[in-house]
């Protein structure tokens, strides 16, 4: 690695250009009438694709969709629109939430049922914003309400950079521009400047306005699922005219995920040590082999299972994993990430059960460290969630595994 | 995996310092000869071991990377608990970190041994021209603390090397020093995570400053 490499990483001109009410003026804006000279104005290199389709570098929706877009772009044809995806009608599961999320009033139990086994790629955006409570159930209430809620954050947004960044919380600006270079760091499209300057100015609105948390680190890998989500919503389109919708849908949608589980970013992380304890307890009910071979290499849960629960297991499984795991969190009636992710959690570490009884604790931390769900695919997950549910099932109620002043 | 390998002693090590200042990388160089300009940041704490030897003892290093956020200072400093040394790290090229060394040797005050041999080390010495910290000012800063101090680059690996076997030497050299003084044998070998906490005169630990 070149010293020039480095410095180009770390030290980014940060033009004026950057500020958001430019942003929103170019995004908003839309379509066809995003000036040409758009790249420049940002300062990011035409080469970084900024005006490439989003599918080109969106691994999962709709593989053959990417792939095609993906050649285009290599073959410099980038300007020839993907395919949108949309619902196969041969396949029943996507004509039964083309249907849902279609009727005049979206059913929500039903949406939840079908959502639990996976949201197929083309109706994930807008599940997702429906289940997160971020978009109506009322079909017709559900543009004028997401442009409403856009304007909303633009605003705020606006507001927020409004003196520029030397006028922000410096310490927060620093913690998040050192963090958000390596958020996913191996996924192209947040090697995009154009995507890190947006997630950067989420991340701060987000912890500007919940002080009682501020930033915590994780909660930049907690946002990454979004993009990649609402990102994929029009991959035809240049990516600059769809990130900041996707900037803003992502902003409300991690607040309202983030409102389900704040105490584990608050003093002393209280929502993680009380996740952890669950979790210990759980894993000793199940599997008390485990439980008794963790204890006697000194193996505690906070050394390897915080950042499960800090992040989300984004760190622990792919993000095309990781998205179709939030399907299922999100279709969870009784707070998904709060406390069936305890499940999975619990379900994950004892598939590796009998590995791990054999090994002592340097080979186990080391195991844990990297898991081999880094290299699942969604198959993998479906199982791990199967068996996280028929936990839940045994002992959520079980009164003397939770104790009742667990229940929320 | 390296966990059955036999080893003599076995000393378990904190790096600690503010976030971004390249703990991780300094770790993997270490571990692993690896580097990676944009790994991802460190949630809690990370592990990773490696042997080492010194007068054809092995030393079995145990080194937990720790998240540089304040936020998880609660979370991290119960793994100060049992260490018997810290690389106390900054950013040569900012400032700011430097500034912070003192605020992270009261949380060792605070939650580590008091006997722990502590190291400070300005990483990212080969970014020369941006150079916030001069050698000198940290070095005399080391030595009025008692730390022992050394500059490294985990990108181009000058001193990383050094740093961790001086560290390990070090406390190497006042375990078996006390060793031989109590004439007792309290250096056994351990057996997963026991750890040997020296426990050091005071004159001794105040003995550091070199480089």
């Amino acid at each position: 690695m070149s010293l020039n490499m480095r410095q180009s990483a770390g030290f980014w001109k940060r033009t004026p250009a950057h500020t958001p009410s430019v942003v929103a003026a170019a995004f908003t804006g839309g379509g066809s009438d995003t000036p040409d000279d758009a790249d420049s104005a940002f300062d990011i290199p035409r080469s970084l694709s900024a005006a490439a389709p989003a599918a080109a570098i969106l691994p999962e929706t709709k593989p053959e969709v990417s792939q095609a877009a993906a050649s285009e772009s290599q073959s410099e044809q980038a300007d020839i629109p993907a395919e949108r995806p949309h619902a196969d009608p041969a396949d029943p599961t996507e004509t039964k939430f083309a249907q849902t999320l279609s009727s005049p009033h979206t059913d929500l139990t039903q949406l939840r049922k079908l959502s639990w086994k996976g949201i197929p790629p083309a109706h994930r955006a807008t599940t997702w914003r429906i289940l997160l409570g971020y978009a109506p159930l009322s079909l017709t209430r559900r543009p004028p309400t997401l442009q409403r809620k856009r304007k909303e954050y633009f605003d705020l947004r606006d507001q927020t950079f409004a003196r520029g960044t030397a006028a922000l919380d410096a310490k927060l600006w620093h913690q998040i521009t050192i963090d958000v270079p390596r958020t996913a760091p191996d996924l192209p499209m947040f090697r995009l400047p154009l995507v890190q300057r947006s997630l950067e100015r989420l991340l701060y609105c987000w912890a500007a306005r919940h002080p009682a948390s501020g930033y915590v680190q994780g909660i930049n890998d907690l946002a990454t699922p979004f993009y990649h989500v609402f990102l994929a919503e029009h991959p035809a389109n240049a990516l600059q005219d769809v990130v900041d919708d996707a900037e803003a849908d992502g902003f409300w949608c991690l607040t309202r995920l983030l409102d389900s589980i704040h105490d584990n970013y608050t003093h002393a992380q209280p929502g993680i040590q009380r996740a952890l304890v669950k979790m210990r307890s759980l894993v000793a009910r199940i599997d008390s082999r485990l439980a008794e071979h963790l204890a006697a290499e000194g193996v505690e849960f906070l050394q390897f299972a915080f950042r499960w629960i800090n992040c989300l297991l984004v760190r622990e499984v792919s993000l095309q994993c990781c998205v179709r795991m939030w399907d299922t969190y999100l279709a969870e009636e009784d707070q998904g990430f709060a406390r069936f992710h305890i499940y999975v959690c619990a379900a994950l570490l004892l598939k590796w059960s009998k590995q791990l009884r054999e090994m002592d604790f340097a080979q186990i931390m080391m195991f844990l460290q990297r898991p081999p769900s880094l290299a699942w695919e969604n198959k993998d997950v479906e199982v791990l969630l199967a068996e996280a549910y028929m936990y839940k099932c045994l002992y959520d109620e079980s009164p003397s595994h939770y104790a009742a002043s667990d229940r929320p | 995996m390296s966990g059955n390998d036999e080893y003599d002693y076995l000393f378990k090590i904190v790096l600690i310092g503010d976030s971004g200042v390249g703990k991780s990388n300094l770790l993997s160089r270490f571990t692993r000869n690896e580097f990676n300009l944009e790994s991802k940041s460190t949630i809690g704490v990370e592990f990773a071991t490696r042997s080492i030897q010194v007068d054809a003892k092995t030393i079995k290093a145990q080194i937990w990377d720790t998240a540089g956020q304040e936020r998880y200072r609660a979370i991290t400093s119960a793994y100060y608990r049992g260490a018997v040394g810290a690389l106390l790290v900054y950013d040569i090229a900012k400032h700011p970190t430097y500034e912070n060394v003192t605020r992270w040797l009261k949380e060792l005050r605070d939650h580590a041994d008091s006997n722990i041999v502590i190291m400070l080390v300005g990483n990212k010495s080969d970014l020369r021209h941006l150079r916030a910290v001069p050698t000198d000012e940290a070095k005399q800063f080391a030595a009025e603390n008692g730390l022992f101090f050394i500059e490294t680059s985990a990108l181009d690996s000058s001193n990383v090397e050094q740093s961790f076997q001086q560290i390990l030497t070090e406390i190497y050299r006042i375990v078996s020093n006390k060793a031989i003084e109590s004439s007792q044998d309290n250096v056994q070998p351990g057996s997963g995570a026991q750890i040997i906490v020296p426990s050091v005169d005071d004159h001794t630990k105040n003995a550091g400053g070199c480089c």
